[in-house]
């Protein structure tokens, strides 16, 4: 039923193709999450028309599927005579397509860092940068990190649409080793299987973040050291 | 090369005939995970232990995994455990199974914000289980899960666009065909991008029509 070797002959594909992976979707979320901070700061811009612009990036972004904004991306990119390898045109394109769903968490969570502290702060004389930097970021993450590893994992699955434009991805050589093997249910089971443990790693990487910045419903108990007595019932906090 | 408005306005008339494969696609997809997901939160609320388990590996799984992965496994992989599928059937199976869910996690969040007063008014008034749910608490979880249901129905129709390469001939394999033949390839897709933006419009203005009719009956 399931010939075990077709794994064990072509291992080599599936480590390149989950290597490949998590350098396409770590670069892409990096590059995303820096587009999507900048995003979210100018959907609070003064200018209205930029912050219009924004507006409709995002909504552009999150209601086309990515196949098509990866296909616009790859074929646009020579109109601007932008000529550069599909490993790079695609991540730039996942780069964009989390950027809007970055932005918009990030836009929410930083609305969430109470008003009043950021009065506060510029009573205090503190310029627009030091806000940001000192009461702004590091309040924001625990409100963040919750519906970002939602979009992360969101955009690792994504990544397997590069396949469509030959970036040498998983869901790429899982189709090689098809092409060679015409055993299409090994194949995409053990691609699957590893994206399925890539994307647990993963989440349990955000349970273990969450954690360490606290949940917003728990900072108050986590602040005080009786009420945590009294009404946290995790051990290790 | 200059981009050319004019040929993209040209290619719309094909791309909204061929939405037309994309809305039924999405349709069916959405009604079998409507059922399916209500069908696996009732039998999840039995709280059988290995049911319960093989529910929570099946959510998982398809949490874990592309939707692309997914429909590559309901196309190529089914044929060699003896179910053969066309792309369209196995496409909207894959969407389906994929969406359901989604689905089940959405209803397990709106089941827990049916207050318990309900449940024991509705026991003590003498109920029984067929109508509880029938009557009680699955009008109120479709309302209370209105807003995700609605953006789901986006998700699912982003989701038709990956059945081109399975073959399904919808808006983006029609714009394949029509960039690979005209050499326009660029305003082709972005025409295609045009038409998904139009129906994901229609879907979210729609879903607030719906809200504000049911509002009232919501309570909120």
């Amino acid at each position: 039923m399931f010939d075990i070797s077709v794994i064990t002959g072509n291992w080599a594909y599936f480590a390149r193709g989950i290597g490949m992976t998590i350098l396409i979707t770590t670069a892409g979320m990096l590059l995303g999450f820096g587009i999507g901070f900048l995003v979210a700061l100018l959907r609070t811009a003064t200018l209205l028309p930029l912050r219009i612009a924004v507006g409709i990036y995002v909504e552009v972004l999150r209601n086309i599927p990515f196949i098509i904004l990866l296909f616009i991306f790859f074929y646009g990119l020579p109109f601007a005579g932008i000529r550069i390898p599909s490993q790079v045109a695609g991540t730039v394109a996942l780069a964009l397509f989390c950027s809007a769903y970055y932005a918009e968490i990030l836009r929410g969570a930083m609305a969430a860092v109470p008003s009043g502290q950021i009065e506060a702060a510029r009573a205090m004389g503190l310029t627009h940068l030091q806000i940001l930097r000192d009461i702004i970021v590091p309040q924001m993450w625990k409100f963040a990190l919750p519906p970002m590893a939602g979009t992360t994992t969101t955009t690792v699955k994504e990544s397997s649409v590069l396949s469509t434009i030959a970036v040498s991805e998983l869901t790429y050589q899982g189709l090689i080793v098809q092409g060679m093997t015409f055993a299409p249910f090994e194949v995409f089971a053990t691609v699957a299987g590893l994206y399925w443990i890539f994307t647990a790693v993963l989440t349990w990487g955000f349970h273990r973040a969450e954690r360490a910045v606290g949940s917003p419903e728990m900072t108050e108990v986590i602040r005080s050291k009786v009420a945590r007595k009294y009404l946290s019932l995790d051990h290790r906090m | 090369m200059q981009f050319s408005f004019e040929f993209m306005f040209a290619t719309l008339p094909a791309l909204i005939r061929a939405s037309g494969v994309t809305i039924e696609v999405a349709l069916l997809a959405m009604l079998l995970s409507l059922s399916v997901g209500t069908l696996l939160t009732i039998v999840r609320a039995f709280k059988i232990a290995i049911v319960n388990n093989i529910v929570g590996l099946y959510i998982s799984f398809i949490r874990g995994t592309p939707l692309m992965v997914q429909i590559f496994l309901a196309f190529y992989a089914l044929p060699s455990l003896g179910i053969r599928l066309g792309p369209m059937t196995a496409g909207i199976l894959a969407i389906s199974a994929n969406n359901a869910a989604f689905m089940t996690e959405i209803f397990r969040g709106a089941l827990t914000s049916i207050p318990a007063g309900q449940i024991e008014a509705a026991a003590s008034l003498g109920l029984g289980p067929r109508a509880i749910w029938l009557k009680v608490i699955l009008p109120q979880l479709y309302m209370r899960s209105l807003p995700a249901i609605v953006s789901e129905c986006t998700v699912v129709v982003k989701g038709t666009a990956l059945l081109a390469i399975i073959t399904v001939v919808e808006v983006f394999r029609t714009a394949q065909q029509i960039g690979s033949s005209s050499f326009r390839p660029f305003e082709t897709f972005a025409a295609a991008g045009l038409v998904f933006l139009i129906i994901s419009l229609v879907i979210s203005q729609f879903g607030m029509w719906l809200e504000r009719r049911y509002q009232l009956r919501r309570g909120t």
